[in-house]
């Protein structure tokens, strides 16, 4: 935290259906610049909502959201990522990331050099003039990371993105988007479903619990750096901190929040203890 | 071989999609020649049909092929058919034309600002199903007989497909791809032209595809119902004169044209809207 926030959240709350539906209620945060922070917590809790706020595509109902000291605006330095990659089918690789460096008015000779290079920075680099439908899904992911990268944003907002790979892809992905923070060192807010993926990656965890979308709990993860070299998944204080922070979503389900929705919030972490009701 | 070209095509589709297509690769050019023959054989036997309707019934009831056949190189040495080829595509290009320019624009207009879609909703649809002979008089009062009140004719017909189809590609264009624009800091009018526009260009095409069919129809039916001329004055000429040789000869140039147009859009529509059909296909 401190004074040098470059995102910061006070006492925020959005509903939509002219009020009748709270989706988050008093959400304070801030973001340093540099840090990567994780949003974690079961559907439908907002946290897509979250980065909408964050990005300026939505303004919050009640407090606050500031993205260095202004309200964001979409384009001042922020990105996005989808869980789904959102590539303009009808435009190639090199064409979709083109698209956004012209909304950030840049001249096409450095576009296409930028782009190349962050192709390449993706390990795209022979797929530049492929059409979208001829990718994988892996391969859509990786386009839609580099889309977000060519802007080169001081934050990158990421809601889910590798949810819908395979998990070898997406282990592969978590390593390259590790290396590429590390090196370009831009703040990252990640949303997840995954408690492991949300430890492997980030420096803070914020847990959120549903309806309304509150923050139930803000945990910092120690384990060494650089995280894509040494995997930390073997050491104790992983293993603590998974055992924490389910511990926490276990005393959600008791608080009353439907077993079932917890249980689809976090499907394929094999082998932590499950919630009992 | 030429079909082998074609081969990688079969990836797009899972095999047994169609329900009756068997393992794929060489087979499906196999098939494809198989249907080629078989299309063949209907066509021959169309004609053979036609030969014998004519030896049992006469020929006021069916021309032979053969007297169609010579009709027909008759009109096209005398510059008959071609003139009246050339009327009739005058009108169906002006009106379609029109159409397609007023139909697409006023499309993205409706569809781009939901307030005057919204607004004129009512109006296109009372429109849109309003039997097009309905204007006819009206139509016949305001532009007279000629060359004008035909193409106002087929534009009309062709109008609201159009219209209608472009509103509706674009009010209904994919939402996340917008957000996505927007995201990245897309003001309204890259989203519009960048985002919405392509995304629209699929249902823009097949409304062009189906405004061509119901220009074809208006044109004939403008031919003959206002001062006859092009091939449906020829058409109709022939017709009440009992000359069912020459009529026929007339009525296969309609199908040509009809055959050529559609086939056409469905090659543009392939092109510029590759991505959503190979899409479909992989389905
Ligand atoms: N534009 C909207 N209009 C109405 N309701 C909305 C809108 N956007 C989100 N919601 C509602 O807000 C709630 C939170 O949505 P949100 O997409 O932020 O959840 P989420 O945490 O991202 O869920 P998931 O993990 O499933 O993606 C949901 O109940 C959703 O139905
Ligand atoms: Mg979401």
């Amino acid at each position: 935290m401190g004074e040098a926030a470059l995102i910061s959240l006070q006492h925020v709350g959005k509903s939509f259906k002219e009020g009748t539906l709270q989706v988050l209620d008093g959400i304070s945060f801030d973001v340093r610049a540099g840090e990567f922070v994780s949003v974690v917590g079961p559907s439908g809790c907002g946290k897509t909502t979250l980065l909408r706020l964050i990005n300026g595509l939505l303004a919050p109902d009640q407090g606050t959201v500031r993205v260095k000291g202004a309200a964001p605006v979409p384009n001042s330095d922020l990105a996005m990522v989808f869980q789904s990659a959102r590539l303009l089918p009808w435009r190639t690789v090199a064409g979709n990331i083109d698209f956004v460096l012209a909304l950030r008015r840049l001249s096409r000779k450095d576009s296409a050099a930028r782009t190349m290079a962050l192709l390449g920075a993706v390990g795209l680099r022979d797929f530049a003039d492929a059409y979208p439908h001829e990718l994988s899904g892996g391969m859509q992911s990786r386009v839609g990371l580099a889309r977000a990268l060519a802007v080169e944003p001081q934050v990158l907002l990421m809601d889910e993105p590798f949810a819908a790979l395979d998990a070898m892809t997406r282990e592969t992905l978590r390593a390259e988007l590790l290396r590429l923070w590390s090196r370009r060192r831009m703040a990252v807010v990640f949303v997840t479903h995954d408690i492991d993926e949300a430890i492997l990656l980030s420096q803070r965890i914020i847990l959120l619990r549903p309806r309304p979308g509150r923050i139930e709990e803000i945990v910092s993860v120690d384990l060494p750096e650089p995280r894509w070299q040494n995997d930390p998944r073997g050491l104790p204080a992983f293993a603590q901190l998974r055992g924490h922070l389910w511990g926490r979503i276990q005393g959600m389900a008791r608080d009353g929040v439907a077993l079932e929705d917890l249980a689809r919030a976090f499907p394929e972490t094999e082998g932590q203890p499950r919630a009992e009701g | 071989m030429k079909g082998r070209g074609t081969g990688d095509r079969t990836k797009a589709t899972p095999p047994g999609s169609l329900g009756f297509s068997g393992p794929p690769g060489q087979n499906r050019t196999r098939q494809r020649r198989k249907i080629w023959v078989v299309q063949g054989l209907i066509a021959l036997s169309l004609i053979l049909g036609m030969q014998l309707l004519n030896m049992v019934a006469g020929n006021l009831v069916m021309p032979t092929p053969l007297s169609v056949l010579r009709q027909a190189i008759d009109m096209w040495a005398d510059g008959t058919m071609g003139w009246a080829l050339w009327e009739s595509l005058a009108v169906l290009g002006a009106g379609f034309g029109l159409a397609a320019t007023s139909g697409v624009f006023s499309g993205i207009l409706l569809g781009g600002i939901p307030f005057l879609g919204r607004v004129f909703a009512p109006f296109v649809t009372a429109m849109n199903s309003t039997p097009g002979a309905a204007f006819i008089p009206l139509i016949i009062v305001w532009f007279g007989l000629y060359t004008e009140a035909k193409i106002v004719l087929v534009w009309h017909a062709a109008f609201f497909p159009i219209l209608i189809s472009t509103a509706a590609g674009i009010s209904t264009a994919n939402r996340d791809l917008t957000e996505m624009a927007q995201s990245f800091g897309a003001g309204r009018r890259v989203l519009f032209w960048q985002v919405m526009v392509p995304d629209a260009l699929p249902s823009i095409l097949s409304g062009l595809r189906i405004g061509a069919a119901v220009s074809t129809v208006g044109t004939v039916i403008a031919e003959l119902t206002m001062a006859q001329s092009g091939l449906g004055g020829l058409m109709i000429a022939a017709g009440n004169r009992f000359q069912m040789d020459r009529y026929f000869a007339v009525v296969v140039v309609l199908m040509a044209l009809g055959t050529l147009i559609s086939l056409g859009l469905r090659q543009a529509e392939r092109r510029f809207a590759r991505w959503r059909v190979v899409m479909a296909e992989a389905r």
